[in-house]
C-alpha cells in the first residue's frame, strides 16, 4: 500500500516535499520551534489588575523602612536589599524556599492572569467550557490552559520577557522533539495514522545561520519513558491525536532536567513547504513543572548524578531574581491553577493544563541506538523522580 | 612538446574523435616500441608530501603547511607539476613544514626512535652520528643514496648549526630541515640512464620513484629502493614483482584515490562558496563530505568489488554521512561515520555525476550551470576540451532578474543561444548540462525550476536519454569514456601530457584496458610494466623514426 501512494503522488502531481519526506507511508519531523503558547500581554488584557509578580527583592522593597536610606552608599543598600531577599527567600524551619516551595506560604505578591474573555493560544483539551477556558481565535470558548494563568502577570513571560526562549538550549543540541508519522495514505485527508512523538536522541542539525536543516536524520530516544506512540487523524490537511503521555529532556546551567507532558496530543497543519505547526497540549504534574521551570530540585550534572546542590539552589534563586517571581509563590499559584489528575485522597488537582505551540520540518526518524550526547539523558530517569 | 589536443568545434568533433582509432596493422594488443617523453621535475603535490613525510618519520608527525595553489594544466595537476615552479610563499612553507618535522622528531623525548647513535657531549659536535643521521634520512628524502659530496654537504651543515648553537641535536634539525628544503625532496628529480640496447630509459632509482607515486602516491619504501640498487627494476621480471607488490599493497587504494582526486578537479572545493540563503544545507563538512562520498564509492566500485570503470556513472550504491543525508534528503541512520547505501530508483540519481561532488563543484554559487556542469562532463570524462566563452558574450538574456517567461535553464540557454558566437559550444555543452537539470546548484533534487517541470531529455553524441539516470546509461556507453580514462591514467603516471607520437601507444593501452573489462587497477599495471613507463624520449628525429615503427 505504502509504495502504491509514492508511485501514485508521483504519476498524478508533481513532485513535492511529501515525495522527499515520506518513506513507506511514513513521514518524520523535527520540532524547529517549541515554545509555550501564552495569551497576549498583560498590558494589552489587562488581566493583571494588580501588576506583575515580583521577586523577593521588590517585596522587600515595600516594607517600610526598606528603601535606601539617607548616607546608604549603593553598596551597602544592594548588600541589604540581598540579604533580606535571601531571609525572605528562606522558610521558617531554614530551608531555601526554591528547593522547598512548599515550606512557604501562598506569595500575596505572585500576581496571576484574572478572567478569560480574551484569546490565548491553545485547545480545548477537555471537551468543556469552564469558567477558566480562554477563548479560541474562531471566539469559542474553551481553552484549557492554566499554565498561561498562571504565569501571564510574569515579566518574564510577557513577549519581551526571557522565560519563554528555551528553545536555545534545543537548538544548541541539548534536547529535541521527533514526530513520527506512519500509515499515512494522504497528508490532507487520511482517517487513521499513526503517531510517535519522541525526544530526540541527536542534536538538531542547523545551517551556517543556525537555521534548523529539513530531511535530516534523528534517532528516538531508547527510552520507552520519552515515547509516546498514538492515533490521530487528518482532515483537511489538519493532523489531531489522540492522548497520549509523553515525556522530553531539558536542559538548564548544563543541569539535566524533565519535561513530561500527560495526555498529550498534537493539533496542527501541514504546510505547502513541508512545515507542520499547531499546538502540542497537555497536562504536566506540577511538581514536574516546577523543576524544569523554576527549582531545578531534580537536576542531573552531566555525569548523571545529581547535580550539586548549591547549583541547583542557585541557579533557582537567581531565576526567581532576574525573572521576577517568588519559588513558593509560583509553586502554590500552579497547584491552585491545577486542573487535571485529582490526588485520589485529598481531590486536589495535580497537574496543570499547558500547552506548547511548535513549528517542525521533514525530517527523517530512525529507531536505533546512537552515541548522540544527547542518549546519556535517560540516565536522569534512574535518579528524577517519577512524576 | 608535440600534443594533439581534442577541441570541440562544431562539425569536426566527431570526425577528430573518430579518427584517433586506427594507425596501422600493428595487434593493438602488443605494446608498440617505446615513444617515451622528457625527464621530468616534478614537484611534490600536497598530498604526496603528507604521504612522504609519513612513510619516512610516521603517521604522527605533523605537517603544517599549504604549499601554494596548484597549476592544473592538461586537466591534471599531477601534470602541472612538471610545468610549475615555486613561489617565495611556497618556499616559506617548506621551510615551515621542515622545522616543524625536525622540531618534533629530533625533541628530547623522540629523539632516540629516530636516531641510533647520541653524542658523547651534547655540545659538541659528533661526525660518525651526523653521517650516519645525514646517510639514512638523506636516501630516504632523496630517494636515492646521497653522493659523497650531498654526505659531506649536509654532515658541514650539521657541525655548523651545532657549532652556532651549542647543541648538537640543534645542528641535526638545522641538517634535516636542508635535507627537506632542497630540490631533491620537494622534486622529483628524473635522472635517465641508456639500456644495454642504447635506449634511452629513467635510471633505477627514478624508476623506483615514479613507479611508487603512481602505485602508491608516496615516497619509496625499502624493498623498492633495495630493489632498484639491485637492478632488478632494469628487469621486465624484477619491475613485475615490485607492481604486484605495491598493488597489493594497503596504499594502492591511495593511489586510485589521488588519481580520482586530480581528475575530479577536487582542489577546485577549496574556493568553493555557496549562498547560504539558497543553499542552508551546504558547509565545509558537506564539502568534505561530498569528495570522501565520491572517492569511496569509486575505491568501492574499482578496487574492494573489482568493476568495471563505466559503472561509476549508472551505479547507485554509495555512503552518506547525515550531513550528505540532508542534501540527498536520503535518511542516514549512523550519527557518526559513513553508512554504505544505495540511492533510491525513484531518486532518479545514479552514478557519480550525480554525487554532490561533481553538481555542486560545477555550479554557480546561487544556481545550477547546465554550461558549466556540460563543460565539465566533456573535459573531465570525455577528455573533449572546451575552449573559453568569447570575451563579448551578452549575458543579458539570461541574467533577467525578472524571468519568468523563461522559468528554466533550458529555456534561458535557448535564448542566449540565439547569438552565433555562442550556439556553436553550447550545443556540444548544453545537452549533458540539462541532463543533470533536476539537481540544483549544490546537488538536491527538484522537479521543477521556478514552477516549471524540468526537461532533462537531450542526446549525448547520439546517445539518447530522457532523464539523470539514462544519461549517466549513455555517459558509460559512450566511446570516449573508457579511452579518457586510459589517457588521463598515463598522464598522471608520467606526468605530462601525451605527445603526439604515442598514438599507438595509447590505442595499446585502450586495447588492453577494454580486454581487461575495463578494471582500472589492470590498466594501471599495464601502464606500470610497459616500456614506454620508463621511457625517454630520443631527439625528435627519433621520436618519429620509433613512431613510424610502431605504426
Amino acid at each position: 500500500m505504502n509504495k502504491t501512494f509514492i508511485f501514485i503522488l508521483s504519476l498524478c502531481a508533481p513532485l513535492t516535499w511529501a515525495d522527499a519526506a515520506i518513506q513507506n507511508g511514513t513521514l518524520g519531523f523535527v520540532v524547529s520551534e517549541f515554545a509555550y503558547a501564552l495569551g497576549p500581554d498583560a498590558e494589552e488584557t489587562g488581566a493583571c489588575p494588580d501588576g506583575l509578580a515580583r521577586n523577593l527583592q521588590e517585596i522587600y522593597i515595600l516594607e517600610s523602612g526598606a528603601k535606601r536610606r539617607q548616607n546608604e552608599s549603593e553598596a551597602k543598600f544592594e548588600k541589604r536589599l540581598q540579604a533580606a531577599a535571601k531571609a525572605l527567600g528562606t522558610a521558617e524551619n531554614g530551608q531555601d524556599l526554591c528547593q522547598n516551595p512548599e515550606a512557604g506560604s501562598p506569595d500575596p505578591y505572585f500576581k496571576t492572569v484574572q478572567g478569560s474573555g480574551f484569546v490565548v493560544e491553545g485547545i480545548d483539551l477537555d471537551g468543556k467550557n469552564s469558567p477558566e477556558d480562554f477563548n479560541d481565535q474562531a471566539g469559542s470558548n474553551g481553552v484549557d490552559n492554566q499554565f498561561y494563568r498562571t504565569v501571564g502577570c510574569s515579566r518574564s513571560f510577557q513577549s519581551t520577557g526571557q522565560s519563554n526562549g528555551f528553545k536555545i538550549e534545543m537548538l544548541a543540541g541539548s534536547w529535541g522533539i521527533v514526530f513520527e508519522l506512519s500509515n499515512v495514505d494522504d497528508i490532507y485527508n487520511d482517517e487513521h495514522v499513526d503517531v510517535t512523538i519522541s525526544a530526540n536522541a541527536d542534536p538538531i542539525q542547523l545551517s551556517a545561520a543556525r537555521v534548523p536543516l529539513a530531511f535530516a536524520t534523528y534517532a528516538k530516544d531508547q527510552s520507552a519513558d520519552f515515547r509516546g506512540s498514538t492515533t490521530g487523524r487528518i482532515v483537511a490537511g489538519v493532523l489531531t491525536t489522540d492522548p497520549v503521555d509523553v515525556r522530553f529532556h531539558s536542559v538548564v546551567n548544563s543541569m539535566k532536567l524533565e519535561r513530561p507532558l500527560l495526555d498529550a496530543r498534537l493539533q496542527a497543519s501541514f504546510s505547502d513547504d513541508g512545515s507542520l505547526t499547531g499546538i502540542l497540549a497537555g497536562y504536566t504534574p506540577v511538581e514536574a513543572l516546577y523543576d524544569v521551570q523554576y527549582g531545578y530540585r531534580n537536576a542531573m550534572a552531566v555525569d548523571g548524578q545529581l547535580a550539586p546542590l548549591a547549583l541547583r539552589q542557585g541557579s533557582a534563586n537567581g531565576a526567581a531574581h532576574v525573572l521576577g517571581h517568588t519559588c513558593h509563590g509560583v509553586y502554590h499559584a500552579l497547584y491552585k491553577n491545577a486542573d487535571a489528575r485529582p490526588d485520589p485522597q485529598t481531590g486536589k488537582f495535580t497537574a496543570i493544563s499547558t500547552q506548547y505551540r511548535f513549528s517542525a520540518i521533514p525530517a527523517f526518524i530512525v529507531d536505533i541506538e546512537t552515541e548522540s550526547a544527547n542518549s546519556g539523558l535517560k540516565q536522569s530517569r534512574e535518579y528524577g523522580s517519577d512524576y | 612538446m608535440i600534443t594533439k589536443r581534442l577541441f570541440i568545434i562544431p562539425f569536426v568533433l566527431l570526425s577528430v574523435i573518430s579518427g584517433c582509432g586506427d594507425y596501422g596493422s600493428r595487434d593493438a594488443l602488443s605494446e608498440p616500441e617505446p615513444v617515451g617523453g622528457p625527464p621530468l621535475l616534478r614537484r611534490l603535490t600536497d598530498s604526496q608530501y603528507h604521504a612522504t613525510v609519513a612513510d619516512i618519520f610516521g603517521s604522527d608527525v605533523p605537517v603544517v603547511a599549504r604549499f601554494g595553489r596548484a597549476l592544473r594544466s592538461d586537466g591534471l595537476i599531477s601534470v602541472g607539476t612538471g610545468e610549475a615552479g615555486i613561489s617565495p610563499f611556497s618556499l616559506e612553507q617548506y621551510d615551515s613544514a621542515a622545522r616543524g618535522v625536525a622540531d618534533y622528531i629530533l625533541a628530547a623525548e623522540r629523539r632516540d626512535k629516530y636516531l641510533s647513535c647520541a653524542p658523547e657531549n651534547v655540545s659538541e659536535f659528533d661526525e660518525n652520528c651526523a653521517t650516519d643521521f645525514v646517510k639514512k634520512y638523506g636516501e630516504k628524502l632523496f630517494r636515492r643514496p646521497l653522493s659523497d659530496a650531498q654526505i659531506a654537504r649536509y654532515v658541514d651543515a650539521v657541525k655548523q648549526g651545532s657549532a652556532h648553537l651549542g647543541d648538537f641535536y640543534a645542528g641535526l634539525k638545522y641538517g634535516l630541515v636542508g635535507l627537506m628544503t632542497a630540490p631533491e625532496f620537494t622534486f622529483r628529480i628524473e635522472r635517465v640512464d641508456q639500456d644495454s640496447n642504447g635506449v634511452r630509459q629513467l635510471d633505477a632509482y627514478s624508476k623506483a620513484t615514479r613507479l611508487s607515486y603512481f602505485l602508491t602516491n608516496s615516497t619509496p619504501d625499502q624493498e623498492l629502493l633495495r630493489a632498484a640498487k639491485d637492478g632488478e627494476l632494469d628487469t621486465p621480471s624484477g619491475v613485475e614483482v615490485q607492481v604486484r607488490r605495491l598493488q597489493s599493497s594497503d596504499k594502492f587504494e591511495l593511489a586510485v584515490r589521488a588519481f580520482f582526486t586530480d581528475m575530479l578537479e577536487f582542489d577546485l572545493f577549496d574556493d568553493l562558496a555557496k549562498d547560504s540563503e539558497i543553499y542552508p544545507a551546504f558547509n565545509s563538512k558537506v564539502a568534505a563530505d561530498a569528495q570522501e562520498q565520491t572517492l569511496r564509492t569509486i575505491t568501492y566500485q574499482l578496487l574492494e568489488r573489482h568493476g568495471d570503470y563505466r559503472d561509476l556513472f549508472t551505479t547507485r550504491e554509495t555512503f552518506l554521512t547525515r550531513a550528505l543525508g540532508v542534501v540527498y534528503r536520503l535518511p542516514v541512520p549512523s550519527r557518526s561515520g559513513w553508512e554504505k547505501t544505495e540511492f533510491p530508483i525513484e531518486s532518479g540519481r545514479a552514478g557519480i555525476q550525480t554525487h554532490v561532488s561533481f553538481l555542486g563543484l560545477h555550479s554557480h554559487p546561487g544556481r545550477s550551470s547546465p554550461t558549466l556542469r556540460g563543460a565539465a562532463i566533456r573535459e573531465v570524462f570525455l577528455c573533449q576540451e572546451v575552449p573559453d566563452p568569447p570575451p563579448d558574450v551578452d549575458f543579458s538574456a539570461i541574467d533577467d532578474p525578472e524571468g519568468n517567461p523563461m522559468p528554466t535553464a533550458r529555456d534561458r540557454l535557448w535564448a542566449h543561444n540565439s547569438q552565433a558566437a555562442c550556439a556553436g559550444c553550447h550545443k556540444i555543452m548544453d545537452p549533458p548540462g540539462f541532463a543533470l537539470e533536476n539537481f540544483d546548484g549544490l546537488g538536491s533534487w527538484r522537479q521543477l525550476e521556478n514552477g516549471a517541470e524540468i526537461d532533462a531529455s537531450g542526446s549525448l553524441d547520439g546517445l539518447d536519454f530522457s532523464k539523470p539516470s539514462e544519461f549517466g546509461v549513455a555517459l558509460s556507453q559512450h566511446s570516449e569514456t573508457p579511452r579518457c580514462l586510459a589517457e588521463k591514467m598515463y598522464r598522471f603516471a608520467v606526468g605530462r601530457d601525451t605527445v603526439w607520437y604515442e598514438r599507438s601507444y595509447m590505442d595499446y593501452l585502450i586495447a588492453k584496458f577494454e580486454e581487461h573489462n575495463y578494471r582500472v587497477p589492470e590498466l594501471m599495471r599495464t601502464i606500470a610494466l610497459s616500456k614506454n613507463f620508463f621511457a625517454i624520449a630520443a631527439h625528435q628525429e627519433h621520436i618519429a623514426e620509433l613512431a613510424d615503427r610502431s605504426e
